[in-house]
């Protein structure tokens, strides 16, 4: 038998690909960064040259189910000898909707639940589409970023089992567990929930809790209720108590401490298309008779459409410190390309009884230029003067190409 | 076969899509939530329009920032549905690939606006606050870290003597230092991380800092964390 047959077979192959072939879709971010600061901890001038990528790959099979996402950075100082510096946020892999059920999700993460949030190594499973309610499992290594990288030992894990109802319009109710493990001891042991309910086309009832299995306690308590009678209009009264409980492996978990409490007032109102106002007022108790109080108030402003003002003042006044300034921001879209944008902070605050007041100010400008559909450049220089330096100026200039 | 490769190379669509954030697919079934991946990119006031009518809260307004958690922290919220966990982790975590221009950098790490001006003298009042702030996005790591890099003394502590600018010395005839301790032990934590500085006077024998329902809960920490705690104030078989 000739072996001419191997070639044409190879040729009916490549004809045949067209027709079953589909399109996988990439999608994603290259950020570029140029940095220069001071480095706190040495007091010298640092500049540092980073690069952000962020991508998503999707319909990677035939019916769009199987997709990866990553978000990274890597830094690397020019200057300071502080050298190559990385972080990984999350790496994976997911598959959904596997018999119309179960979503699968394997690599580095974040997971957020009531009862606690991590970033792992691992995998979560998604179960959903079997009646009123919904399961979700997640389990992995707990990856902690510490000042300069990653911190944690072998044997730091966490694991976390959730059910919430789905399906429900204005209903959200989530119950759940999350264990988290320090060098294979358990550290953190907790239940926790949340829950929304939309009521009377003008009410929201919400909450969402913590009880510390370890301590027996609950460690956060939330109970709010939002009334909004106009679209324009939110009035929110929030109830909020925390003990502040610690990891088991802890030295501190075994203290008493002080049950935290406060309760918050807040009116969001926008007037029109031109102008938003919001306040609200804090109260706090600190436990033996301690008390804060925090009164904020802001502003946006768009008195024509290219230029956006944000104004907002705070003013805590806590038991063991007082702080007192205002942010302000100014937006103004010179053309449909080109951004101009400053803004200026002043704070004044007390530390105690026996020091005078410190100041701190902060004057930055900056302009985001868009060279084309997908390529954007800004920069943004900061200036800072306080009790630890007359001048600091900082800066960033970043080339963002999205693909 | 070139003819054939060719096809096959521009069925490998690349989009060039060029949106900053790339949302998620969507599960196949809809749940009865309306999805809102078409009104990613639509105006707020538009959107607390179409929420009012439905009789649902409008959100993604000043408040969000510091109320979404309650809603984020649902495995079945629609948070995806136009954000990645980018999104959430440039606030949380330092991250700055999708940053605003009034978005500050400490060092290489982008900020949130909550850390205001100058975070480094402003952030032993801010830690004095509600205990479980700070934790939403450091753990007691990332304080002891910095911390450690810093001369102890000008932290200015209530029940700690200044000893000059760069020193300071704990002394219980203050009296402050048992209230300061309860309302806020994280603060604690950052200088003293292992506690040895407390076993001096919180040992065995020594006062008791146990909270008053210790009795019913300290077999608790024994079987989840062992000894490794105990046996800092404790001889083992005494506890």
């Amino acid at each position: 038998m000739g072996t001419k047959w191997v070639p044409r077979l190879l040729l009916s192959l490549f004809l045949l690909v067209p027709a079953t072939a589909w399109s996988i879709e990439i999608h994603g971010r290259s950020s570029t960064q140029l940095e220069w600061f001071n480095n706190d901890f040495n007091d010298q001038r640092q500049v540092e040259i980073g690069q952000y990528l962020r991508f998503s790959l999707t319909d990677i099979d035939k019916e769009g189910k199987l997709s990866f996402f990553g978000y990274g950075r890597f830094n690397q100082d020019l200057n300071n000898g502080e050298g190559f510096n990385a972080r990984l946020y999350y790496l994976y892999g997911e598959y959904r909707n596997l018999f119309d059920k179960v979503d699968i999700r394997l690599g580095r993460q974040f997971v957020n639940y009531a009862a606690g949030t991590a970033i792992i190594d691992g995998g979560q499973v998604g179960l959903k589409n079997i009646g009123p309610v919904a399961f979700s499992a997640a389990f992995g290594r707990n990856v902690i970023f510490d000042l300069d990288g990653e911190g944690g030992h072998g044997g730091d894990l966490a694991l976390a089992l959730s059910a919430y109802l789905y399906g429900f319009r204005s209903t959200d109710l989530e119950i759940s567990w999350f264990r988290k493990w320090d060098q294979w001891d358990v550290a953190r042991d907790t239940i926790g929930a949340t829950f929304k309910q939309n009521l009377f086309n003008n009410l929201k009832l919400y909450g969402n809790t913590r009880f510390d299995l370890t301590a027996e306690t609950f460690s956060e308590v939330l109970g709010g209720v939002k009334y909004f009678p106009m679209s324009n209009l939110v009035l929110t009264g929030e109830y909020y108590q925390s003990y502040p409980t610690f990891d088991a492996t802890s030295f501190y978990s075994v203290f008493a401490v002080d049950l935290y409490q406060e309760a918050v007032f807040r009116a969001d109102y926008t007037i029109n298309e031109m102008i938003s106002l919001n306040a609200g007022y804090t109260s706090q108790w600190f436990g033996e008779g301690g008390r804060g109080h925090i009164y904020h108030i802001g502003c946006s402003l768009r008195p024509i459409e290219p230029l956006l003002i944000n104004l907002e003042y705070d003013n805590n006044q806590g038991y063991n410190g007082k702080t007192n300034g205002f942010l302000a921001d100014v937006y103004y879209d010179v053309t449909k390309t080109l951004q101009l944008a400053g803004g200026m902070g002043y704070d004044v605050y007390t530390r105690d009884v026996v020091l005078s007041d410190g100041t701190a100010r902060l004057f930055w400008l900056g302009g985001k230029y868009r060279l084309a559909k997908n390529m954007t450049a800004s920069l943004r220089i900061e200036d800072n003067s306080n009790e630890r330096y007359h001048n600091d100026v900082q800066g960033r200039f970043v080339f963002n190409y999205d693909f | 076969m070139l003819l054939a490769l060719s096809t096959f190379v521009t069925h490998f669509a690349v989009a060039q899509k060029a949106t900053e954030n790339e949302a998620q697919k969507e599960p196949v079934r809809q749940s009865a939530k309306e999805s809102h991946k078409e009104y990613a990119e639509m105006k707020i006031a538009e959107c607390s329009e179409c929420h009012k009518g439905e009789g649902v809260s409008p959100n993604h307004d000043a408040d969000w920032v510091r109320g979404h958690r309650t809603v984020a922290d649902n495995p079945g919220s629609n948070c995806s549905q136009c954000h990645q966990q980018s999104f959430c982790l440039d606030c949380h975590s330092g991250g700055g690939i999708d940053p605003d221009l009034s978005t500050r950098n400490y060092q290489r790490d982008y900020v949130p606006r909550s850390h205001r001006t100058d975070f480094i003298m402003i952030h032993p009042i801010k830690a004095l606050d509600n205990p479980q702030t700070c934790k939403r996005c450091h753990e007691p790591s990332y304080c002891n870290q910095c911390h450690s890099r810093y001369p102890k003394g000008s932290l200015h502590i209530k029940s700690h003597l200044m000893l000059g600018p760069n020193g300071q010395k704990y002394t219980a005839g203050l009296q402050e230092h048992a209230t300061e301790a309860r309302r806020n032990l994280q603060s604690c934590q950052t200088c003293h991380p292992d506690g040895d500085a407390c076993i001096q006077c919180h040992s065995s024998g020594k006062t008791n800092p146990h909270p008053r329902n210790w009795g019913r809960i300290k077999d608790n920490y024994k079987d989840r964390a062992g000894s490794r705690v105990c046996t800092k104030c404790h001889l083992p078989g005494t506890y």
